[in-house]
């Protein structure tokens, strides 16, 4: 067991890049995004017993991260609801570089879309996951995947379509 | 041949067997517009992907190479909250979330140490009509706090009431329970619950800062002090109370 929690762990470290980039697709706030990926490492080593080491390690911590963060937007949407949050633009400060404002332009556009359509664009587009690999992380049928990512893709050509960069 | 857009995409994803992929080459071969369209599919992933690529670039922060080093068994003892807890609350409001773990019994203490410091000295419990009493050790809503929140809707209250009605909304116990600001020298607003036949105010501070804006709904919950928003957000069952939920409650008389 200690041999394999290592191989694990060593395993972990490789994919933390990644993860903090699927994070970061679903919240735009780099603190938060590493704050779901903490969460979900610490979610992760408590419950080994229940990956198959046959598997995707990065799968499974995909879908540890969704349902951590299904969870916070849930809690999230409702705090809202309750309580006006005036934060948004947070990180909009300086756009120092034609990249950044690329990235910016492109976040905020990622974030118009539904949370079960941003998920599919992160995995798809992002990480370049077959829409059956991803169908698996999000559990739903791979025409799922397919009729959202087509959705997402419409909105995101509408908001970013044409000129490179830009804020849209 | 016409090729739906969902095909398309699939194809500039790489997702086709070989047999659909010379279905729409064919079709590509003969229409050009498709091809157009595939490569529109194409430049939005590698606009997308692209946008994102320099995460992978950044140094990894030292406390996720911990987490991982930390084996199950060594929890940290420092934390507070509950590592099951919303990540993004902890570092967005830690007070509210830190609170999200405490009961009613522990809000309960702190209103009632609130409740002697501030409550006395302000004239709420003297004159002319106290509003917050007690009653068999607990702090009830009186006079025009047990007026205000029997009768009061949000939505439809005037804003010159001197008891303003914030959120309704169903705590995690069953009961109703009503947020409220009196309005006096100063601003006290709390939390209230349906008990019986009174209102146990449960949470009561002093609102922070400017005065509360009266008679504005949305509003109600940003003026609140940070005690009586994180009692909110650790004891609400559901979702806050609409309008008409909250005139069918009152009609039930909060029950």
């Amino acid at each position: 067991m200690g041999h394999a929690l290592e191989a694990v762990q060593r395993q972990l470290v490789e994919i933390l890049p990644r993860l903090r980039r699927f994070a970061r697709t679903l919240t735009r706030n780099s603190h938060d995004a590493d704050d779901l990926v903490q969460l979900a490492v610490e979610r992760a080593l408590s419950r080994l017993d229940q990956w198959r080491p046959d598997s995707r390690l990065d799968s499974w911590m995909f879908g540890i991260i969704r349902n951590a963060w299904i969870d916070e937007t849930r809690a999230q949407k409702r705090r809202n609801r309750l309580f006006t949050v005036a934060e948004a633009g947070e990180n909009v400060a300086d756009a120092a570089s034609e990249a950044h404002i690329h990235r910016l332009s492109v976040e905020a556009a990622l974030a118009q879309l539904p949370e079960e359509q941003r998920m599919v664009v992160a995995l798809v587009l992002v990480e370049g996951y077959a829409y059956k690999e991803a169908a698996a992380v999000l559990e739903v049928p791979i025409g799922t995947v397919t009729s959202r990512l087509a959705r997402a893709r419409e909105t995101l050509e509408a908001l970013l379509g044409g000129a490179e960069g830009g804020l849209p | 041949m016409s090729i739906p857009d969902e095909k398309l995409m699939a194809y500039a994803d790489g997702e086709l067997d070989a047999v659909e992929r010379a279905q729409v080459e064919a079709a590509i071969d003969a229409d050009p517009s498709l091809a157009r369209r595939v490569e529109k599919h194409r430049a939005l992933r590698s606009k997308v992907s692209s946008a994102y690529a320099s995460v992978l670039d950044e140094p990894v922060p030292e406390r996720l190479l911990n987490a991982v080093r930390g084996a199950p068994a060594a929890a940290r003892d420092d934390r507070v909250v509950d590592a099951g807890r919303a990540p993004v609350a902890r570092s967005r409001d830690r007070m509210a979330t830190r609170a999200a773990s405490w009961s009613w019994p522990q809000w309960l203490a702190i209103a009632a140490s609130v409740a002697v410091g501030v409550v006395v000295g302000r004239g709420v419990l003297t004159s002319p009509r106290p509003s917050i009493g007690t009653e068999s050790g607990k702090l009830v809503a009186q006079a025009a706090l047990d007026d205000a929140l029997t009768n009061q809707l949000a939505s439809e209250q005037s804003r010159s009431a001197p008891v303003q009605i914030g959120v309704s909304f169903r705590a995690k116990g069953g009961e109703l329970c009503r947020t409220f600001s009196i309005r006096q020298a100063d601003t006290l607003s709390g939390v209230a619950c349906r008990e019986a036949s009174s209102w146990s105010v449960r949470v009561l501070a002093r609102a922070e800062g400017a005065q509360t804006q009266p008679g504005n709904y949305q509003q109600a919950g940003s003026g609140m002090p940070a005690a009586v928003r994180a009692a909110v957000e650790a004891q609400i069952a559901d979702e806050p109370l609409d309008a008409a939920a909250e005139m069918a409650a009152q009609k039930n008389g909060w029950k």
